[in-house]
């Protein structure tokens, strides 16, 4: 968990994401109702909320998954909202990482081919690709598994392969849905310790959605989705 | 247990439902497809067993209970490209056997034709056909006795004087009523045992690819249904009892498929009348079913459906906590390419050593070698995909090419299986055109336009070496030369006769005066100031005599034109201007002036039993191709939703992640593509190759490749197969959406 310093530096950090008014509903059924939201560069965000608040769909809507029916939503800058999907498409891919509850990894390929994806879709050469992806393994404590594949892990060291491969093209920010939602808590803490981590170290910004106070505890700051709407109280650590 | 699995496989919403529909759906087309082949079958079998009579010279060597004996002679003839078969008949007493589809045989001076061969009696000029036969019709030959609706056959009634004298009649007891199975059958309509072998592997190449199809239509949704297995299991299922749902499942989506599929069958069958599967259409009732091929699909695939199912859960281990697939099945092994090499070997070797000396021998050989080499592309297929996935996967990258290299490498024998039909066919198919290609290159005389326009007439002397002195022809009548002459269109008229020099050659069959070979060139010409030439064998044939007749300068023949004249009549030779009336009028009169010598040919085209021989194996060839293609585009289609179904999770996650749907398409377009061309080419490959071998061992001519017909055939189809891959895209882009990666 993070100290006071980095909590205080991260505050007077420049905002990376941010969204204003958000409004999506999935045919009748209202998701976000005027969603607002700031992220700061570097800091890791937990957001929080019972299931159905609407806190995944933030998400999407933050990583420019899903295009809210009114609202803003920029990143660096940029209106995430009116982009064509292509531009998003590879705003996805070069600049953020993704770690999901479970079912994320490519059955087929090895763990070490699963983390040098997003660095092969980026256009690194295949052994630089590998390289770079080896080095991880070391990091998440991994080693010895480059060669297995998703059927031959745990559910806990799958998790930290898809969270190499997450971070293995050093994005500017990380989403991650639930990341130990399929996880006994243990290694959930073990999942969570080598993300913020490593994530801290890399300097890049996490965005967390969980519904246990335990992994929020991990975060710089969290808030409180309910109803389709960012909670007033956030609270920072 | 069976109830709980009826209602889990009817009652479980939308998506349940869905899946049971999809997947009788495509068991449906596959019984469609699997009927089609088995009346397809049954009517080939049926035309071939109505021809069988035309093949009685059979029974010639058999003894027989009758006291009244028929002789008997069949021949073909030829009307433009149409074949006609002639029987000659003549009683020998009042029990005298009668073929079928005739009530009595004809007497001397009649005739019985078939309703075809009839209205084209009725249609063309008399100098053009009727007037080769002698006497007049006298009666209708009756559809049991016809192949197919449009066979052109005429049975003559002679006296037994004159037909026992006739070259080649042979004195029967019986009617041939089923396939003869006689090499030296005088006629060649086809019964025989190449025929049935013709059969028999057009048979096996459309009938496979369909079983195959089925098995894999049945596993469809086989990722789902295990998924539901474990959460069975997590509330106190045995293995036994996810076992019999499963069954159950597989059953009722197998059974909804038959009783469609019968549906389709019977649905599009008057099209199925339309397939030239031998070039002759079938009769009505010829595409029918018997009671096992009903007992197949209505039994048989629900059977094999439970088995396919049965096999899908032991490759899988189902456990109260979810479902984990066996470790990868073990690479492929070289061994597995053993037959394949053993069956090249077997037709080298008899290249090498020189073709058995026995008509089984060479059966043997052809058996031998082609079943190995089926067997062996099947067993051989997956090691290929594995080789080239493995060189894919181990240089890519790109993300697309190392996802689809390493997908094809974890189950290489899946990846083969959905287009081994496909090769089957493509083997054969190339086999089959490889040898035919070869047989009319080096078979062709080489006359071009001359010599399609130029007939010959063949005597018994010319076309066999034992012909009996009373059937050769001493001479040709002035009368015959003068209205071959003066028939519109005739151009020149060259009587080559038979050579002095014993025994026979075929270097030097017969002689010819120079003045008249000059005006027949498409048999050749003789060497300058030479007034005679010794000439050999000049017709298109398939044994391999590259004769080239045309561009063949003949020796000179040391007899003066008079010595040549006083010799017996060997061939007669006529140019016309290519007009059809030309060529059927100069055949009628020398049909005419010379009975049971043989049918006038042009002497750059097969006689008309072979050339009808070919055709059928060309047609038959091109449907087994199609249907295959069909099939093997079905099962690719199939394929590819079974495999999406299998990772739509991973792969809607990776399309969050920003991966293009690009990538994707390329993913699933290299993993069927890949498979499909690297096989594809080895069965081209060794198609062609057991075709130049078996060609040049057995009838010792060179291999010629294939034209470009079959090129173009190959290449569309590929590319229509590749086409049916990039029409999964959209279901790909479907099945992959972000809503999937929250609901799943």
């Amino acid at each position: 968990m993070s100290g006071t310093n980095s909590s205080s530096a991260i505050q007077s950090g420049r905002v990376i994401i941010e969204a204003r008014d958000l409004v999506l509903s999935f045919g009748e059924t209202p998701a976000l109702r005027g969603a607002d939201l700031s992220v700061r560069r570097g800091e890791v965000l937990a957001v929080m909320g019972p299931s159905g608040s609407g806190k995944s769909t933030l998400l999407y809507c933050l990583a420019g998954i899903l295009v809210p029916d009114s609202g803003e939503v920029s990143f660096d800058g940029q209106r995430l909202d009116t982009m064509r999907e292509e531009q998003r498409s590879r705003l996805r891919r070069d600049r953020f990482g993704f770690v999901f509850q479970s079912g994320q990894l490519v059955p087929e390929l090895t763990a070490e081919e699963n983390v040098a994806l997003p660095l092969l879709l980026g256009g690194t050469r295949r052994q630089e690709a590998l390289r770079g992806a080896r080095a991880w393994f070391e990091r998440l404590e991994l080693d010895g598994l480059e060669r297995h594949r998703a059927g031959e892990m745990s559910g806990g060291q799958a998790q930290r392969v898809a969270l190499a491969r997450g971070l293995v093209a050093h994005p500017d920010v990380l989403f991650a849905d639930e990341p130990t939602g399929s996880l006994d808590s243990l290694t959930g803490e073990l999942v969570m310790g080598l993300m913020t981590g490593a994530a801290r170290e890399e300097g890049t910004t996490v965005v967390l959605v969980t519904h246990e106070p335990r992994v929020a505890a991990y975060a710089d700051r969290e808030v409180i989705v309910r109803d389709g709407r960012v909670a007033t109280a956030t609270v920072a650590r | 247990m069976i109830r709980l699995g009826l209602r889990l496989t009817l009652g479980s919403g939308r998506e349940a439902a869905l899946r049971v529909l999809v997947t009788a759906a495509a068991v449906a087309l596959g019984v469609g497809l699997l009927l089609a082949a088995l009346a397809g079958v049954n009517g080939l079998h049926a035309q071939t067993n109505r021809s069988a009579w035309l093949d009685t010279a059979a029974q010639a060597s058999r003894p027989t209970s009758t006291s009244h004996r028929l002789w008997w002679l069949s021949s073909t003839d030829q009307f433009g490209s149409q074949v006609i078969d002639r029987i000659d008949v003549a009683a020998t007493g009042r029990n005298a056997p009668v073929p079928p589809g005739i009530r009595h045989l004809p007497g001397p001076g009649d005739y019985f034709a078939s309703p075809a061969l009839t209205a084209l009696l009725r249609s063309e000029p008399a100098n053009e056909l009727r007037d080769r036969f002698p006497g007049r019709q006298t009666g209708i030959i009756g559809a049991a006795a016809l192949p197919s609706p449009n066979s052109l056959i005429i049975v003559i009634g002679h006296s037994t004087r004159q037909l026992s004298q006739a070259p080649g009649a042979v004195e029967v007891g019986a009617i041939q009523r089923t396939p003869a199975s006689c090499y030296a059958c005088q006629n060649t309509s086809g019964s025989g045992p190449v025929l049935q072998f013709i059969l028999a592997g057009g048979a096996v190449a459309l009938l496979l690819p369909v079983l195959i199809f089925i098995a894999t239509a049945s596993r469809l949704s086989a990722a789902r249904r295990e998924e539901r297995f474990a959460a069975m299991r997590l509330v106190g299922a045995t293995p036994r009892q996810v076992s019999v749902v499963s069954a159950v499942e597989a059953v009722v989506a197998a059974v909804a498929g038959v009783v469609v599929g019968f549906a389709l069958f019977f649905v599009f069958r008057p099209l199925l009348y339309h397939v030239p599967f031998t070039g002759a259409p079938f009769a009505q009732g010829d595409l029918s079913l018997h009671w096992i091929d009903i007992v197949i699909a209505v039994i048989g695939v629900p059977l094999a459906a439970v088995v396919s199912a049965r096999l899908a859960l032991r490759r899988v281990q189902i456990s109260p906590l979810g479902v984990k697939r066996r470790a990868s099945s073990r690479p492929p092994r070289i061994a597995r390419i053993i037959p394949l090499l053993a069956g090249i070997a077997v037709l080298a070797y008899f290249d090498a050593a020189g073709k058995p000396g026995s008509n089984g021998g060479q059966l043997l050989e052809l058996l031998a070698g082609f079943v190995l080499l089926i067997v062996g592309l099947v067993l051989a297929g997956p090691w290929f995909t594995t080789a080239g996935a493995r060189l894919m996967a181990n240089r890519a990258s790109r993300p697309s090419t190392l996802i689809a290299g390493r997908r094809l490498l974890d189950n290489p024998k899946a990846a083969f299986r959905f287009i081994s039909g496909l090769v089957i066919a493509l083997f054969v198919g190339s086999a089959a055109i490889g040898a035919l290609s070869s047989i009319a290159a080096a078979s062709s005389s080489g006359g071009g336009s001359a010599g399609k326009d130029t007939l010959a007439e063949p005597f018994c002397s010319f076309s066999t070496s034992n012909c009996p002195a009373s059937a050769k022809v001493p001479s040709v009548p002035g009368q015959v030369l003068a209205e071959l002459r003066t028939t519109p269109g005739v151009r020149s008229v060259t009587v080559v006769h038979q050579s002095p020099a014993q025994p026979q050659q075929m270097n030097s069959f017969g002689v010819v005066a120079c003045d008249q070979l000059a005006k027949t060139p498409a048999i050749g010409k003789c060497a300058p100031a030479a007034t005679a030439a010794s000439i050999g064998y000049f017709l298109s044939n398939v044994l391999g005599h590259n004769s080239h007749a045309s561009s063949t300068v003949w020796p000179s023949a040391h007899l003066s034109a008079a010595d040549i004249a006083k010799l017996p009549a060997d061939a007669v030779v006529v140019a016309t201007n290519g007009s059809s009336s030309a060529i059927e009028r100069a055949r009628t009169v020398l049909e005419r002036a010379f009975p049971f010598q043989g049918t006038p040919v042009a002497v750059d085209a097969f006689d008309p039993s072979t050339a009808r021989l070919l055709t059928m194996v060309q047609d038959m060839t091109d449907v087994v191709i199609v249907a295959s293609l069909i099939i093997a585009a079905c099962s690719l289609a199939v394929n590819i939703a079974a495999g999406l179904g299998e990772r739509k999770r991973p792969f809607s996650l990776l399309r969050l992640t920003g991966v293009p749907t690009a990538l994707l398409h390329r993913v699933v377009a290299l993993e069927s593509a890949l498979p499909l061309l690297i096989v594809a080419a080895v069965a081209i490959v060794v198609g062609l190759v057991s075709a130049a071998l078996y060609v040049h061992s057995q009838v010792a001519i060179a291999f010629s490749i294939p034209g470009i017909t079959y090129w173009a055939t190959v290449v569309s189809g590929l590319v229509v197969s590749l086409a049916i891959i990039a029409s999964t895209f959209p279901l790909l882009n479907r099945m992959t959406g972000p809503e999937v990666a929250r609901n799943e």
